[in-house]
């Protein structure tokens, strides 16, 4: 399988304070990786600057995404490229609908026109997938939603863009049983659909039940601590993360 | 919950003592062109300070009363006494000064400030400085800090003052800034050293003891590149019946990376027209902040402007206006961005009572190239009953589109659930009103040092009295 | 035709400092004959009315509503040229009184006064703009709180672009005898050029203590949070302020319902395929 992603050395900060040290990670097409670790290791940050949030300054290394190094590249240009990220707080955007700014985005990512009725059927079908009721195609993006429905209106643009890679940041947390299964559901039909890479953030073994788990990276204080295959996340899960501290 | 609460007017009794002066010590009253030369042969001005007065004089003969703000018909210009000569000459042994003028101040607590916690103290009543001083390791750092006639005739200082005196505040700014620029007398001139950090304030301290007399003192601070500054102005006067007015000028000029925090505790009395101009210019990376509390005065104009005109310069505004009965406070502050990454916030709380008028007015400007700028205004109401009025009256003028710009300003009473709560946690309701009331004026009186947060709460002196039932 | 009008107008309830330009319109408007019209709607009756005005001329529009009625009132001003408009309007008890105005180009000086004179009576204006080169705009609105538990709601949003120019004074004035009156003003302009002026003054004025005002107020460019957010969906910086622009005028153009009027709102806007 041929690279996807790669990070060479990153080191970001915010405000003057770097909060990632030199992390490096190879990401080949198809498969998935899992990150996981400690609220504030970092792990949001990575995601957040693989994607290009000016919250962050890039320190150190770089970003090389389908063999260019897109380490300068503004967030549009790399979800052109087919990065794509679930944030863990989806913004509300008044005055936009759900449907508007997606077709919008799907016509900028494939710089294609886009009938309004195919799209419209494209999406109705993504929707009842997800279990989203139709009105929410005209509300106002995130505007009002329950956490639940953000998180799966997330996955639902990730279903409508077919990127190469997909981050999830924590897409599962704040969810109950049934919406996990949901989402999950969402992602599996990614996956099956367009045989896309995927980098998992979480702290939960829910969502990666339908997964299979190429990877596993343990980040603490901001750099990649521990590494390992899908083994690794049930050690984590039964033992904590402290063993893995210190442990460079 | 029928009971009002009512809030007690603040205790003034501790500023509310005179002592008599000597009438033969007074210039005529009123604003002529005879008068302005008798101050300035009585302070032996330079020419071009004697030729700055009667230009002045000019301006203020031509430029119409200022259109907005409160009524002032009260006021009378041509009564008011301009400057109050002093008998003896400005000393720096506080035991020299006379006996009823050290009463005045020992009274107000000022030389036991001095002593605790300040690097030095500047008292000026009526018209004239009557007591300078610094601490001397202060004065070794090269901080000088003395009164704006003494530099302006000491050759080390004579040419800053003249470049800098009345240049962020021309005379033709409004007609009180053109009365200040023909009539002025006393006040601080503060100079701080490149690099020189000053870690206990300075302070000046007006007293307006005659009455229907005019207070125009002019301070006058710079502060070089990466210097930091605390400077802290009070103000008071007794209550007589004649009006008063204050139209002092403050010009802060604030270097690159310098830091100049200006406090402000007034507490003229009820029958003062506080027509007063402030305002700072800021350097690259400077900043300026504000923190201002308007307790007194009959009537008050009063808008501090910082002119941010340096790249990543910064303003702060904090203020709190208490008006009560028979006050009329018009008060807020205006930012100006004349540079790109500056930044300003505001602010302030107003509280109205037993017919007291607060209004706030603001202006917040970002022209062309303020690329970058950031402003956030915040300014809330409290209404304590219905004859009383507030008014909130902002305005932002907006010019690049590169620039985030904020603004909220609520206007409310004490919410009867918010009271509820409290007394659901066994407070009485008098209590609860009075906690929230305490509370609502916290972000300010938090910002000012220890012993004026103090003082500031006996100024407010919310005794809350229950009515239930 | 070209007496200029001597006569100060938009003059703002409480004047502030002269040199913020605020305190009146300052340009010269034309001397043009007033169009004066009556909307009067008896008890509990109901009536809308809806105008596009696209030719120079001065209207000035009274409204009255008795006690229980509603009104709504939609005024599209896309003039080449001058326009002057003045609504007036009395509101009795329970009456309501909806007002759309949208600003699509022209110099345009408007006028608005409100008196909410009954119990209850209650007042939604809803103000759009997207200006261009040339266009100025100046809105004097006045929501005046006579009757106890009087409710007044503004809302103003909008675009400016090129050299525009815009002035938005709000006034919510809070009487003597406003007993239980609730007030709420906000705007938000997103500004599309640095050659653009915008002024926004949003006054609360207050003589009663038993009352709720807010105002808040944001003007610039487009939340960092919510730029990033729709980059990183693939879409461009340019693209960003155009669906950004939409959206400011979205809240506005959904309270009007007239087919005609949105056809022709669309087609202006550049937007035809929205009114399928």
């Amino acid at each position: 399988m041929s690279e996807l992603l790669r990070i060479e050395d990153l080191s970001a900060a915010a405000e003057d304070k770097e909060l990632l040290h030199g992390v490096s990670l190879e990401v080949s097409e198809g498969e998935t990786h899992v990150v996981m670790g400690h609220n504030g290791a970092g792990k949001s940050t990575l995601g957040s600057v693989i994607m290009g949030s000016p919250e962050y300054k890039v320190t150190g290394g770089k970003l090389i995404f389908d063999g260019e190094d897109i380490t300068a590249l503004g967030a549009d240009k790399r979800a052109r490229l087919g990065i794509f990220l679930s944030f863990q707080n989806p913004i509300e955007i008044p005055g936009i609908t759900l449907s508007d700014f997606l077709r919008n985005a799907l016509e900028q990512v494939t710089g294609k026109h886009l009938k309004l009725w195919d799209f419209k059927k494209k999406l109705a079908a993504a929707m009842e997938l997800l279990d989203m009721d139709s009105s929410y195609a005209d509300r106002d993006l995130n505007v009002g939603f329950s956490g639940g429905e953000k998180k799966k209106a997330e996955i639902l643009q990730l279903l409508i863009l077919e990127p190469k890679l997909a981050i999830l940041d924590e897409t599962d947390s704040g969810l109950d049983v049934d919406a996990v299964k949901t989402v999950s559901k969402g992602i599996e039909e990614y996956k099956k659909r367009t045989n896309g890479a995927l980098i998992v953030i979480t702290h939960n073994t829910k969502i990666l039940e339908a997964l299979t788990v190429d990877k596993t990276h343990i980040l603490s204080a901001g750099s990649i601590v521990s590494e390992g295959g899908a083994e690794l996340v049930d050690e984590v899960i039964e033992n904590g993360f402290e063993q893995f501290a210190g442990r460079e | 919950m029928k009971g009002k609460t009512q809030v007690v007017d603040i205790d003034r009794s501790r500023y509310d003592f005179r002592y008599e002066e000597d009438e033969s010590e007074y210039l005529e009253s009123g604003i002529a062109p005879e008068i302005i030369k008798a101050i300035s042969d009585e302070k032996n001005d330079p020419d071009w300070m004697r030729e700055f007065r009667l230009k002045s004089l000019e301006i203020y003969d031509r430029t119409p009363m200022v259109d907005w703000g409160p009524d002032i018909s009260g006021l009378n210009v041509d009564s008011i006494v301009a400057y109050i000569r002093q008998k003896n000459r400005m000393k720096t042994d506080w035991e020299d000064v006379p006996e009823d003028i050290k009463e005045t101040f020992e009274k107000l607590g000022i030389p036991q400030a001095e002593r605790e916690s300040l690097a030095g103290v500047g008292a000026q009543y009526d018209s004239e400085l009557v007591y300078h001083n610094v601490r001397q390791e202060v004065a070794q750092s090269g901080v000088v800090y003395t009164d704006l006639e003494s530099a302006m005739h000491d050759p080390k200082y004579a040419e800053i003052i003249k470049s800098h005196f009345m240049k962020l505040v021309p005379p033709t700014d409004h007609k009180f800034a053109a009365l200040h620029g023909a009539v002025w007398s006393g006040g601080s001139f503060v100079y701080v050293p490149k690099n020189v950090h000053l870690d206990i304030p300075l302070q000046s301290y007006f007293r307006l003891n005659a009455k229907g007399a005019g207070q125009f003192e002019h301070t006058l601070i710079i502060l070089e590149e990466n210097s930091y500054l605390h400077f802290i102005e009070g103000c008071s006067a007794p209550k007589y019946y004649e009006a008063s007015l204050h139209a002092g000028c403050v010009e802060l000029y604030v270097g690159k990376g310098a830091k100049l925090r200006y406090s402000t505790i007034e507490n003229w009395s009820k029958n003062m027209y506080n027509l007063n101009t402030k305002r700072a210019l800021v350097e690259e990376n400077g900043t300026i902040e504000w923190v201002s509390g308007s307790f007194g005065s009959h009537v008050s104009y009063l808008y501090p402007m910082s002119i941010l005109n340096g790249r990543g310069a910064s303003a702060e505004f904090t203020g709190i206006t208490f008006a009560g009965e028979g006050q009329n406070l018009d008060t807020g502050a205006k930012m100006v961005h004349n540079a790109p990454e500056t930044s300003s916030y505001m602010n302030t709380k107003s509280i109205s009572k037993s017919g007291g008028v607060s209004t706030f007015r603001s202006a917040v400007v970002v022209k062309e190239n303020a690329k970058g700028s950031k402003s956030s205004v915040n300014c809330e109401s409290l209404m304590l009953d219905s004859i009383s009025r507030s008014d909130t009256v902002p305005v932002m003028d907006i010019r690049t589109k590169q620039c985030d710009i904020g603004h909220e300003a609520k206007i409310g009473r004490i919410s009867d659930e918010t009271v509820f709560y409290l007394m659901s946690r066994g407070l009485s309701e008098e209590q609860a009103r009075a906690m929230i009331v305490r509370g609502f004026a916290d972000n300010v009186s938090k910002e000012l040092p220890l012993e004026y947060a103090v003082e500031m709460n006996n100024l407010i002196g919310l005794e809350m009295q229950g009515g239930i039932g | 035709m070209n007496n200029m009008s001597e006569t100060k107008i938009n003059i703002l309830p409480v004047p502030t400092f002269r040199w913020l330009g605020v305190n009146d319109y300052k340009h010269d408007i034309k001397e043009f004959k007033t169009d004066s019209s009556e909307i009067s709607v008896s008890e509990n009756e109901s009536k809308s009315e809806v105008v596009y005005i696209d030719r120079e001329g001065s209207s000035d529009i009274h409204i009255s509503a008795e006690n229980g009625s509603k009104v709504k009132l939609v005024q599209v001003f896309d003039v080449k040229g001058q326009a002057k408009s003045k609504v007036t309007a009395e509101l009795g008890e329970n009456a309501t009184l909806e007002l759309v105005e949208l600003f699509l180009g022209g110099e345009v000086v408007s006028e608005i006064v409100t008196d909410l004179k009954g119990r209850k009576a209650s007042f939604e204006a809803d103000i759009g703009f997207k200006l261009d080169d040339g266009d100025k705009l100046d809105i004097n609105l006045l929501a005046d709180h006579h009757g106890r538990k009087t409710v007044s709601r503004i809302n103003a949003s909008g675009v400016l672009g090129g050299d525009a120019e815009k002035t938005f004074k709000g006034t919510i004035d809070f009487k003597n005898g406003s007993d239980g009156a609730k007030g709420a003003e906000k705007e938000e302009v997103l500004l599309m050029s640095d050659t653009a002026v915008n002024k926004t003054v949003p006054l609360i004025l207050c003589a009663e203590e038993n009352v709720e005002g807010s105002h808040g107020a944001s003007v610039g460019r487009i939340d960092e949070k919510q730029f990033f957010y729709m980059q990183s969906r693939g879409i461009d910086e340019e693209k960003i302020y155009d669906l950004a622009a939409q959206a400011k005028l979205a809240k506005v153009i959904s309270r009007i319902d007239d087919k005609e009027t949105l056809a022709r709102i669309y087609a202006r806007l550049g937007r035809g395929d929205e009114s399928e």
